[in-house]
């Protein structure tokens, strides 16, 4: 199984990296991870060609490769990053690969809270019509405290919540291979991947 | 008002745009309303700050400067844009403008939900504790099918809403006045000190030290030895920076480590909270911005002075009459000191001003007491003057032998009566009195001083020759106009009119020394800007520590106790600064036990002129109990050192004869002070005691006493030495009396020249004392008109010393 892993921020120092890293490695056998950053992507400005740029292209190619995506995202008063809300709009924007894209969300942050806040934005986000992506309901992993998280080997050091990722992870390939047959006469795939949200409040095809 | 209006999106076309500048125009008679665009907005990286770009600095200044913010937001994936996102991340990192700042959110979008989503995230973001918005509750504007809202003219076409936008609006405005009024910053007056507290490490409490200036909070000092290291670090770093630079306690604590940040936060408020303030008021201010390097601004002059009372103007106005350069720093927004505060008339012999007027009675029975002292009791180093004064008087005497005389005096006489009169004991039985060579530079001086003021432009009373309470001796030069202001006020206006430079709400914090040299000064302004002061020279004069409440009990050896609560004659302004400061650069201090009292003080206010204040003669003193306890006709220490024994509360009785008698007040102050409580009056003597709570028959006993010996011309019990009225004729009073602090006689060591000299008896090169702040004139006691006598002379003295020295 193809998975791509999306470290929401652009921060040179992310615990959500490590945490991505740490399932890269640590899930190895079950998936292949590839881990991509959202850094290199221009700032979104509705330009009017709606022509991904060649960051966003890269991107969007991966995930439409992919068999499913992990967002990793930290918080940032209160929601997600806004280089990860930025990633999200070109897609949803240009090339929507996301459209009945497994995802799964995590998030990783310094404080005890684990970015709950930003988690349930970034559901609702994502399950704007623009994007249609397919989100593992049920299962919300929050890691807390995560500067003390991992070992100098890059081991998750809490075992709790290590146990929790195992049995999340492991639903999470159920749930991809679940939406497999779910989505396979999907219409969603054939409708236009050129968006904006003009055609939306106007009733064109979303 | 003034509003900024955030376009929440980079799109080139937006109806968030056009619905903020329909508002902008429909609005224009009520606010200004100023657009920012987010186009320039680079994406928000914490490990790249760009914090202080142009455009990021915009937005903080023109947010940080208005009274509101209006977002309009458009929806993008049920959330808001990336980029309005960025710019709010931006203004919750470094920079926190839109903290406490009144908020409003509208929004315009293609589909019919308005933005409904976007408007509650941005809600929910606006209201994380890095951006800490005031967002305006309800009136939610959502403006569905925006595309359809607007005519070619731009204005919105449908008079429903534009309706439901102005109750919206107005709604707005009154929201951001009432956040205004919440944001107002609250003062806050520390005692100053270092305060020891702890902060909350990994492996247990760390010892911290917390350093507060009366106004701010210098340092915080966090032990860390015991601590392993880690991101904790951070906090013990990075929170006390925050602290200091934005003196808040609104701090963000630091991601992973926020036990230990609020260990460090709560151990500062414990340490405010030490220091008699309230935390609260740290905890509601703003987050710091950082350290803004504008903020310091820097001078060069030749003399710097610190205090703009007598002294210090003095100082600065001789300086330029010498042709340099002098600053005057002065923390309180108005300049005046203490000095604005005296009766008027200053000490300075005359003989040939006073000898045109006749002797009055008395006096001559002064003159033969003072000749008639024990030469053994004189101190050595006066002995000589006083056989010199000794000579004086007695030819004075003989010459007048068998006439009316004229007044007598001399630099003598007033030197010898200066020594005399602050001859004290302490408490610990230490002698204290005048250091001979200052009295002597006083005295010898004091005239030049009142020649050196009328030039400056004091106009003097020559009609009459008058005497302050305590002064000892009719020697008072009085200046026409409003007592003690009619020298600010010359001196101010020859300073302003010879490019002398004052800084009102500019407090001195520390003396810049360097190889032992003092340069300059370094001072806080009152909105925060550090001023640095560089000089040749650094003139110490402000004033002493009466309003001190601890340093005064902390150095005090004369009074066997001074109230936590003791009110002062002195301006609030007067705590001691300067002597810390010269501390700091090792002064020795002199006679800092020594501090005088008034009295017959107001219990509430310290001041003099409430209740009924009568000549002595016609004092009836009783303590709480409703006994007499003094002989009222003593001098101000002896009152003060009654009180005190006595509880320091205790009242002057008055009947209605007595009453006539008052200098001070009328029958409409009188009635008006017993309707407040402040005087009490009543038709009988038991029905006053009970007002005031003493036994009303004790009370009753006190006065038939007293009256008996005003009958008998002796006073047994406290050998009163003069009599007037008795206390019969309704209705009675009692006015509460309190001493309260007049006057610091300790302070620095100065030598004649005002030099401020250090513990080995050294010079400091560069700093000089004039005033209150310096010791070993006034010894134990001050004769009164003896302040101002001394503040001219010495700051004269002071700003020739210090334009001398930088010659050599």
């Amino acid at each position: 199984m193809k998975l791509v892993g999306i470290v929401g921020t652009n921060s040179s120092e992310s615990t959500n990296r490590r945490l991505l890293q740490y399932m890269k490695q640590h899930y190895s056998e079950q998936a292949e991870i590839e881990i991509c950053e959202i850094d290199e992507i221009p700032v979104f400005d509705e330009p009017e060609d709606k022509t991904a740029p060649q960051a966003v292209q890269v991107l969007s190619d991966k995930i439409a490769a992919s068999d499913g995506v992990i967002f990793a995202t930290p918080e940032y008063d209160h929601s997600i990053p806004a280089v990860l809300k930025n990633a999200i709009e070109w897609l949803s924007y240009t090339t929507r690969p996301l459209i009945n894209k497994p995802v799964m969300i995590i998030g990783a942050s310094l404080g005890a809270l684990g970015t709950s806040r930003a988690q349930a934005h970034l559901r609702q986000i994502l399950e704007a019509p623009e994007l249609k992506a397919l989100i593992m309901p049920n299962v919300e992993y929050l890691l807390g405290r995560a500067l003390e998280a991992f070992d100098d080997n890059g081991n998750m050091v809490y075992e709790d919540k290590a146990k929790e990722l195992d049995n999340d992870f492991t639903e999470f390939l159920s749930f991809v291979k679940l939406t497999e047959k779910l989505t396979a006469n999907s219409k969603f795939f054939e409708i236009s991947k050129q968006f904006s949200w003009k055609q939306v409040a106007n009733g064109e095809d979303m | 008002m003034k509003f900024i209006g955030i376009v929440g999106t980079n799109a080139k076309k937006s109806y968030n745009r056009m619905l903020l500048q329909f508002m902008q125009k429909h609005f224009a008679s009520k606010a200004e309303i100023e657009i920012l665009e987010l186009k320039d907005v680079p994406m928000f990286n914490e490990s790249k700050d760009q914090s202080d770009s142009p455009i990021i600095q915009e937005f903080n200044r023109k947010i940080e400067a208005s009274d509101g913010v209006i977002i309009a937001t458009p929806e993008h994936n049920h959330s808001i844009p990336a980029a309005l996102k960025s710019i709010i991340e931006w203004l919750s990192f470094n920079l926190h403008p839109l903290d406490g700042k009144a908020v409003m959110i509208v929004g315009a979008s293609y589909n019919i939900q308005g933005s409904s989503r976007a408007q509650l995230h941005l809600r929910q973001v606006l209201d994380a504790p890095g951006v800490n918005a005031s967002v305006m509750p309800g009136s939610e504007f959502l403006l569905g099918k925006a595309q359809d809202a607007f005519d070619n003219k731009g204005d919105l076409k449908s008079q429903r809403t534009i309706d439901f936008l102005d109750s919206c609006f107005a709604k707005f405005m009154k929201f951001s006045d009432i956040i205004a009024q919440m944001n107002i910053p609250e003062d806050i007056t520390y005692e100053p000190g270092t305060f020891k507290v702890t902060a909350v490490g990994h492996n247990g409490d760390l010892p911290m030290e917390v350093t507060l200036s009366d106004d701010r909070i210098e340092k915080i000092d966090i032990d860390t030895s015991s601590e392993t290291q880690g991101i904790a670090d951070v906090a013990f770093k990075r929170i006390p920076q925050q602290i200091i630079d934005g003196q808040t306690l609104n701090v963000d604590v630091v991601s992973g480590a926020s036990i230990t940040s609020r260990g460090v936060v709560d151990g500062v408020a414990k340490a405010v909270k030490m220091a008699g303030a309230n935390p609260d008021i740290l905890k509601k201010r703003k987050k710091s911005n950082g350290p803004n390097k504008q903020n310091v601004v820097e001078y060069q002059t030749d003399v710097v002075v610190v205090g703009a009372g007598g002294a210090g103007l003095t100082a600065a106005a001789r300086t330029i009459q010498q042709g340099k350069k002098a600053i005057v720093l002065e923390k309180f927004p108005a300049i005046g000191g203490n000095t604005v505060r005296a009766g008027g008339p200053m000490n300075a012999a005359d003989p040939e001003w006073q000898n045109k007027f006749e002797e009055i009675t008395g006096e001559r029975h002064t003159l033969k007491e003072i000749s008639e002292i024990d030469e053994k009791t004189i101190d050595v180093e006066y002995l000589a003057d006083f056989k010199a004064l000794k000579k004086q008087i007695n030819e004075y005497l003989k010459e007048n032998e068998d006439k009316k005389a004229y007044l007598f005096d001399s630099k003598l006489l007033h030197r010898i009566q200066t020594y005399l009169g602050g001859k004290r004991t302490d408490l610990q039985g230490n002698k204290i009195y005048g250091q001979y060579d200052l009295v002597k530079e006083l005295t010898d001086h004091a005239l030049e001083s009142v020649k050196w003021l009328e030039d400056i432009g004091v106009k003097f009373d020559k009609t009459q020759v008058t005497m302050p309470v305590g002064a000892l001796w009719r020697r008072g030069h009085k200046p026409l106009g409003s007592q003690g202001f009619a020298f600010i006020e010359a001196l101010k206006k020859y300073l302003e009119s010879n490019d002398g430079q004052i800084m009102t709400d500019t407090a001195a914090k520390e003396l810049i020394i360097e190889d032992g040299q003092v340069k300059g000064i370094i001072a806080r302004s009152s909105d925060g800007k550090k001023i640095i002061v560089h000089a040749k020279a650094v003139v110490l004069a402000s004033g002493g520590f009466g309003a001190n409440t601890k340093m005064l009990k902390k150095y005090n050896t004369y009074w066997s106790n001074i109230d936590d609560n003791i009110k002062t004659t002195n301006s609030p302004a007067i705590t001691g600064d300067g002597i810390r400061l010269g501390q700091s650069a090792g002064a020795e201090l002199v006679g800092m036990g020594f501090s005088q009292m008034m009295p017959v003080s107001d219990p509430e206010t310290g001041e003099l002129f409430s209740g009924l204040q009568v000549p002595p003669q016609n004092f009836v003193m009783v303590n709480q109990k409703g006994k007499r306890f003094v002989n009222e006709y003593g001098s101000r220490d002896e009152l003060t050192k009654a009180a005190i024994d006595n509880g320091s509360l205790f009242y002057l009785i008055a009947d209605d004869a007595i009453k006539e008698t008052a200098y001070n007040t009328s029958q409409a102050q009188i009635d008006k002070q017993v309707e407040q409580g402040t005087l009490y009056r009543d038709d009988t003597l038991e029905g006053l005691a009970k007002q005031v709570g003493m036994d009303p028959a004790t009370f009753v006993k006190t006065i038939n006493d007293y009256n008996s010996y005003v009958d008998a011309g002796e006073d047994p019990e406290f050998h009163k030495s003069a009599f007037d009225l008795k206390v019969e004729k309704a209705p009675f009073y009692a006015t509460p009396r309190k001493p309260a602090v007049h006057h610091t006689m300790g302070g620095l060591k100065i030598d004649t020249d005002a030099h401020v000299i250090n513990q080995d008896e050294k010079i400091i090169p560069g700093l000089y004392a004039a005033g209150e702040v310096a010791g070993g004139i006034h010894a134990g006691n001050r004769l009164g008109g003896n302040s101002l006598s001394d503040i001219f002379t010495f700051g004269r003295i002071a700003a020739n010393n210090a334009l001398k020295d930088m010659e050599s």
